[in-house]
């Protein structure tokens, strides 16, 4: 794999909803890169494009207009079925909440990718997983009988199971208290530190911001600043910035 | 007579027309010759080309038959007549009344000499048309008249007949009423149970609704008629559409039968008041009871229900409903077994209703475990969508269960008249070999007295015996009557006696009676019994003989000759041929020398056999068509329910296509679910009804009903044909699901 293209990027993204004069652009021409084996966490005010930025990316949404690449491959020259295809195979999600399928118990949510593609599982990776994440004796249970960080926690299992390209996490840590967001936050660093993960994180929490590598800013669509090697300070003091 | 204007006997047959083909038109029965009236008054047909018949090789065909078998004045047209057929000529067409014909009757009218010969009649009249002079008391004209005439001589007037012929036609489609009444109830009952359905998944998707309109002061009363409220709009609604397309198919249906020939006179639909007031009626009616259940639980719905997050479900004690539906079940089964032995068709219904409901009821409480069975092949072979399809499955037991419970109603019935088919289909064929001796059989609805000499003289031959067929009055009720020669009639016919004689009571002119008949009426030989015929008016007879039950001779059978000499030249219906020992060719001979009688069926013993069998099937295509009615319905319960699911499921099928579910795989979930709910409502439904068809066939087993079978084919078939359905069901709503908006389905904000 080439080393020297990212893990994922966009060219002149834009996406706009509505036409003509009263259309609204929630991606104004958005140029940016995720690398490689980093943590990068993209934040911005309610409205500033993050999660659709996200949604374009993962092949969820359509841009109006440029391009977003996942690796090498132009999302846009992808049909559905491709596209889900690459989902399945090369991106992971965490979502806010409701993340697992109720009717199968967290080790099945663990599988559910691999098994929609009819692949076998890595039983040496699951176990690890599992393992880090704290969840080897909760596999048999169903989502409704686990707590809200070891859903969270399931969630990266099953995002991480097929060792995608990307991981994209959308306010992983919205509904959880403080030690359940601290646990995962944590794991997704290890994951990058050990297995070099490339990993997006939408937040609005400057905490969780803190564990990225690189934080990039957001604001009515367009890129607003960047941060590397971000603490909760700084991203308080760069946040209060572009409020001003 | 004074006060009498006009008047002119008739004489009416059999007279069946030969098309070009040389086929027969029609059937006997519905084949009408009679001597044309030239009156118009008098005269219920009018000639509308060519002239009236003149002599004795003329004859006026009746418009609808001259058009559809392309028959025109000037042609020469064969006629099949109670002595040999004989060639006319067309001397004009006529109109029955404002129609082609009547009611897909064909009519042959003849001048009266002609008529008075072929019919046999040349000494009497079979009916006098009178009409009175303008300004006579018709009472009163009928009474002198009635003072002239011998007794036995009906004077009726006009409009007597006519009301009479309406309380014949009516009489004769109140089965046919009653029939189509029966079926729609089912489907009203299979369409209560989808409403039902539908409600009890409305109410609980809308939970946080109800709660909030609880919280903002709706009290429990209006909360319950808030949803009684919608049932009756939808039920107007739909009943309003039903009767809209009820409408529509009448005329559909007249559209039909002008197709097939039978061109109804009245010509506008009758469109009564009543028709539309029962039908809103009893859409509004059901819809609101049907809701009723489904309404109480909104009303148990706390208000704070509105404010937490997630409500434990609400469910009725598992023991309480184990006790309520176990103890209707009794009931009914009490019902259907008193019903049965009774025989009582009201409690067979209302057991076998009661039957249902209890199975609905406890249909639940098996619904996981056995859709977990079911579903377990299609988890194997369709792999994770088959899985998800069977969890979803069982997820919501009773949604399951009420949605296969509909089907499961509409699986019984066809799953009953299946075994009740199959037994009486077996029953008949195997008492044919008792009930006919002979090797041929000639049948029609009426077979010319030409035919059994004709057949005689046929080498091969041995004899032949003439069946004849009539109604007479025993013991006050019209009854079927049957008659053949005693000469010879171990060789023809098939009399299991049980006591008395056969051929010696008939030559003594003595009724024989079947076994049934005997038993319910408390008769043995020798009793004496009133009956009426009704020629020749009311007598005594004694009973001779008594048989078990046999197929071809119905209950009653007399002889050949007293039968003649009750009825007014009757035709034969069947004459049964026996040949010599060692006799070949026999059917070609027959049907070479039948050939000029295009009316006759010539049927070898076997193929009689196969066509009682076919006959059977013939009534069970046509109830299995009605009870598609009842299926279809199902189907849409089903649909119904998956498109609910499909969008309470919003989210988990947002994400589980993020996560990298196909679009086919979100469909083949779909069906899988659909294909299990199919196959549970179908597997109790065939349980159930093998059982209740079992149940009525044992009941019949007096009535000729002397073997049970359990059609095996056809049930599998069933349950093939109910798992395509419901993978056909499935179509919308996994169509639905696989087209959801992935990004509306998982955004949060």
């Amino acid at each position: 794999m080439n080393t020297q293209t990212p893990a994922a990027h966009t060219v002149a993204l834009t996406k706009a909803y509505g036409a003509g004069e009263t259309a609204v652009r929630a991606l104004d021409g958005i140029d940016v890169a995720f690398e490689r084996g980093r943590f990068t966490a993209v934040m911005g005010p309610s409205g500033s494009g993050k999660s659709t930025l996200m949604h374009c990316m993962a092949g969820l949404d359509a841009p109006s207009a440029g391009q977003t690449y996942i690796g090498e491959r132009e999302l846009g020259q992808l049909d559905d079925s491709e596209l889900t295809e690459l989902r399945r195979d090369q991106i992971g999600f965490v979502f806010q909440a409701f993340n697992l399928v109720p009717t199968l118990s967290a080790g099945e949510n663990i599988t559910l990718p691999l098994n929609l593609a009819g692949r076998s599982v890595d039983r040496e990776w699951f176990d690890y997983l599992v393992g880090a994440l704290r969840i080897a004796d909760r596999l048999s249970h169903r989502p409704s009988e686990l707590s809200g960080g070891q859903q969270q926690r399931t969630a990266c299992a099953r995002a991480l199971m097929s060792r995608p390209e990307l991981l994209f996490a959308d306010e992983p840590t919205g509904n959880l208290d403080s030690n359940a967001s601290a646990e995962v936050l944590e794991f997704l660093r290890r994951s990058v530190d050990e297995h070099r993960q490339s990993i997006v994180m939408v937040t609005h929490d400057p905490r969780a911001a803190a564990h990225a590598d690189r934080v990039v800013f957001l604001a009515d669509g367009r890129v607003v600043g960047e941060l590397a090697s971000p603490t909760a300070d700084s991203v308080l003091e760069q946040m209060r910035k572009l409020g001003s | 007579m004074p006060g009498v204007a006009f008047a002119y006997g008739s004489v009416g047959g059999y007279a069946q027309f030969v098309d070009h083909a040389g086929n027969a038109i029609g059937n006997a029965r519905s084949a009408e010759g009679f001597s044309f009236d030239p009156n118009p008054n008098l005269s219920a047909v009018h000639i509308v080309a060519g002239h009236a018949p003149v002599g004795p090789h003329q004859v006026l065909m009746d418009l609808g038959t001259a058009h559809k078998h392309h028959f025109a004045t000037g042609q020469q047209v064969r006629v099949l007549l109670p002595g040999k057929p004989e060639t006319f000529t067309i001397s004009g067409l006529v109109k029955f009344g404002s129609a082609d014909n009547l009611a897909g009757i064909s009519l042959a009218a003849f001048s009266l000499p002609v008529a008075q010969q072929l019919f046999n009649s040349r000494e009497y009249y079979d009916t006098i048309n009178v009409l009175a002079k303008h300004g006579v008391d018709n009472v009163a004209l009928q009474r002198a008249i009635a003072r002239v005439l011998p007794p036995g001589v009906q004077v009726v007037s006009g409009q007597e007949i006519a009301s009479e012929y309406s309380n014949a036609i009516s009489s004769a489609l109140s089965f046919i009423t009653t029939a189509l009444l029966i079926f729609a109830f089912i489907a009203l009952f299979v369409g209560a149970f989808t409403i039902f359905n539908t409600f009890s998944i409305t109410v609980g998707q809308r939970t946080r609704e109800l709660a909030l309109l609880r919280v903002v002061g709706a009290s429990r009363r209006q909360v319950f008629r808030s949803v009684l409220a919608e049932a009756a709009v939808t039920g107007l609604v739909a009943s309003l559409i039903g009767i809209g397309l009820g409408v529509l198919a009448a005329l559909g249906l007249k559209a039909l039968l002008g197709a097939f020939g039978i061109t109804l006179p009245s010509s506008p639909l009758v469109f009564e008041a009543r028709t539309p007031i029962v039908a809103l009626v009893v859409g509004v009616g059901v819809t609101v009871v049907a809701a009723i259940a489904p309404a109480r639980r909104a009303v148990k719905i706390p208000p704070v229900a509105a404010l937490v997050a997630q409500l434990e479900d609400q469910r009725d004690s598992l023991r309480r409903r184990i006790g309520l539906g176990s103890g209707v079940g009794i009931v009914g089964l009490i019902c259907l077994l008193v019903g049965l032995t009774e025989p009582s068709i009201g409690l067979v219904g209302l057991g076998t209703l009661a039957l249902f409901v209890a199975t609905a009821m406890l249909m639940p409480i098996v619904a996981r475990p056995a859709a977990g069975v079911l579903g377990r092949p299609l988890a194997a072979l369709r792999g994770m969508p088959g899985r998800l399809g069977r969890e979803n499955s069982m997820r919501s037991p009773r949604r399951t269960a009420q949605t296969a419970s509909a089907l499961m109603v509409g699986m019984a019935l066809v799953s009953t008249i299946a075994v009740l088919g199959s037994s009486l289909g077996r029953s008949a064929t195997s008492e044919v070999n008792r009930a006919v001796a002979a090797d041929y059989l000639v049948t029609s609805g009426s077979v010319s007295r030409e035919v059994a000499p004709t057949i005689a003289k046929l080498p091969g031959v041995e004899t032949v015996s003439t069946v004849y067929e009539g109604q007479f009055d025993f013991k006050g009720s019209l009854s079927s009557l049957h008659a053949i020669s005693p000469v010879h009639l171990s060789r023809t016919l098939t009399l299991q006696l049980t006591a008395g004689t056969a051929a010696p009571a008939l030559a003594a002119e003595e009724l024989l009676i079947d076994s049934e008949t005997a038993s319910s009426n408390a008769l043995h030989v020798g009793s004496v019994v009133p009956v009426d015929f009704a020629q020749t008016g009311p007598t005594q007879m004694r009973i001779g003989g008594i048989y078990m039950q046999n197929p071809l001779v119905g209950s009653f059978v007399i002889s050949d000759k007293l039968f003649v000499s009750h009825f007014d030249n009757p035709l034969p219906v069947a004459d049964l041929v026996r040949t010599t020992t060692g006799a070949t060719g026999v059917d070609r001979e027959l049907n070479r020398a039948l050939a000029p009688y295009a009316n006759l069926t010539i049927q070898s013993r076997s193929q009689f056999e196969q066509k009682s069998q076919s006959q059977v099937n013939q009534l069970l295509g046509l109830i299995y068509v009605l009870l598609a009615l009842a299926i279809v319905i199902a189907l849409i319960g089903i649909v119904n329910t998956l498109m609910l699911s499909v969008f309470e499921r919003t989210r988990e099928i947002g994400l589980l296509r993020a996560v990298g579910m196909k679009r086919r795989q979100v469909k083949s979930m779909i069906r899988s679910e659909a294909v299990i709910i199919a196959l549970l409502g179908a597997v109790v439904g065939i349980v159930i009804g093998t059982g209740l068809g079992v149940a009525l066939s044992w009941s019949l087993r007096n009535n000729g009903v002397t073997v049970i079978s359990v059609p095996l084919g056809s049930l599998i078939l069933f349950l093939v044909l109910a798992a395509l359905l419901g993978l056909a069901a499935a179509n919308w709503p996994a169509r639905r699901a696989a087209n959801l908006d992935v990004l509306a389905a998982i955004a949060t904000e």
